[in-house]
């Protein structure tokens, strides 16, 4: 085996080695997340917070800020998710019906209407 | 000779590699979190978690629901970390509503048994791959998926008939997706037991429809506490502090709105307001009772002679 190719193989093996301590050894910490990264049930269980607080509040363009807090898409589509992800893991049937009140009401929030002041 | 230049070419290979390798795994491509949970998230999107879950709370009194929301948050001490954000929010103009929210909240925690009762008749909380695999019949929950209970609406008579423990451990998974690789998962589902046990009666909630009367009005002096306040404290006819009752402060050119309990340390039924030098003050309960006019900063003199700003003690009763 020539000189050149012993080289690279060396080099791969420290390829190997590097990725193996840079991805599961040490990797890189999120300890600042945001909450678009959360996992879907949390994220489905802040719609249902919304949605609680939406029940009281009667405030739809309030209730599309705080969802704004999840992610670029729009409050109603994620409401619609967290539905759907209640209806398939057993949320308690009124707590899907407070999340379908919100998601109608959502339906009728202009985007203008949630830009401004952060919930 | 030629031994030894074979061995340390390879040797910076290798490290040539270790470098090229490291900086791809944590610049280039590094680990990326698509599936955490709130322990992880910022202390200010902490925060309005927090607040969205005293709102909700606010809104179905669901307390068991709301403490184990909290416990997901991972805060070692849930009720002072309420009472502080609630003291916070107030302090930087926040929402009163929302600092209302918390500190009835952090009240409510406060007054519920240190440890809720255990599952009885039921399983114990227990794990399992998926809720499909959970035993018919039983609530499963994966994550953060609510909580059933039966609990009184915050502010009315609070007999709360738990149908889940409030200390049942909650298991959530992170994924860590590698780049490169498939994305390994793992669930954990929360298992809710009901219970048929009740929580005592809680007192401290105000009657309904009965106001509040001046009960005691005193200038309180105190050399430790210089700065003038007004402070009120509210009890119900079974003389427990009430919390959340609201209390508007007016003067010549503004007003204020608080409630009691954001300083649970203190009391629940507990509020206070900053008075400025030269400025009379009305207060009033908003839920009733008559406005308590001519409060204004009053001195106090220490045996010494020393002067210093009293404060005004108001408590007020349902009767």
């Amino acid at each position: 085996m020539s000189r050149w190719i012993r080289f690279f193989l060396a080099i791969l093996v420290g390829v190997l080695a590097g990725l193996l301590y840079g991805w599961f050894i040490n990797p890189v910490k999120y300890v600042d997340t945001a909450p678009d990264s959360l996992k879907i049930d949390y994220k489905s269980d802040y719609v249902l917070m919304v949605a609680e607080a939406f029940s009281v509040e009667k405030d739809p363009v309030l209730a599309a800020r705080r969802l704004t807090l999840l992610g670029p898409k729009s409050p109603a589509d994620m409401a619609r998710e967290a539905i759907l992800f209640g209806e398939s893991h057993g949320y308690p049937d009124a707590d899907v019906a407070l999340m379908r009140n919100l998601a109608v009401a959502l339906e009728a929030v202009s985007p203008s209407a949630i830009q401004g002041q952060a919930p | 000779m030629r031994e030894n230049r074979g061995s340390w070419y390879l040797l910076t290979g290798l490290v040539l590699g270790v470098i090229i390798g490291v900086l791809y795994a944590w610049f280039v491509h590094p680990v990326q979190y698509t599936n955490t949970y709130p322990k992880t998230l910022r202390a200010d999107f902490k925060d309005q978690y927090r607040a969205l879950i005293a709102t909700a709370y606010l809104s179905n009194g669901a307390l068991v629901r709301a403490r184990a929301r909290l416990d997901l948050l991972g805060d070692t001490d849930i009720y002072a970390v309420l009472a502080k954000q609630a003291q916070r929010t107030l302090a930087e103009g926040g929402s009163s509503l929302e600092a209302r929210a918390l500190g009835i909240l952090a009240v409510a925690l406060g007054q519920a048994p240190p440890t809720l009762p255990g599952p009885t008749g039921g399983p114990a909380p227990s794990e399992a791959a998926s809720p499909a695999q959970a035993s018919p019949g039983t609530p499963v929950q994966t994550g953060a998926v609510p909580l059933t209970q039966n609990a009184a609406t915050p502010g009315g008579t609070a007999t709360q008939a738990l149908t889940t423990s409030a200390s049942t451990s909650t298991a959530a998974s992170v994924t860590q997706t590698a780049p490169a690789g498939s994305t390994p998962t793992s669930r954990a589902a929360r298992t809710a037991i009901p219970t048929g046990t009740s929580l005592p009666t809680r007192t401290g909630t105000p009657t309904q429809g009965a106001p509040f009367v001046l009960d005691q009005q005193e200038l309180v002096c105190n050399p430790r506490q210089t700065t003038p306040l007004i402070q009120v404290e509210t009890f119900d006819a079974a003389r427990q502090p009430v919390a959340g009752v609201e209390v508007v402060v007016s003067w010549e050119d503004g007003e204020n709105h608080f409630y009691t309990g954001v300083k649970p340390d203190v009391s629940s039924g507990y509020a206070d307001f900053d008075m400025t030098p030269g400025v009379t003050y009305t207060l009033r309960l908003a839920e009733g009772g008559q406005p308590i006019p001519g409060l204004t900063p009053t001195e106090c003199e220490t045996a010494g002679g020393d002067r210093y700003w009293g404060s005004w003690r108001l408590v007020f009763v349902q009767p």
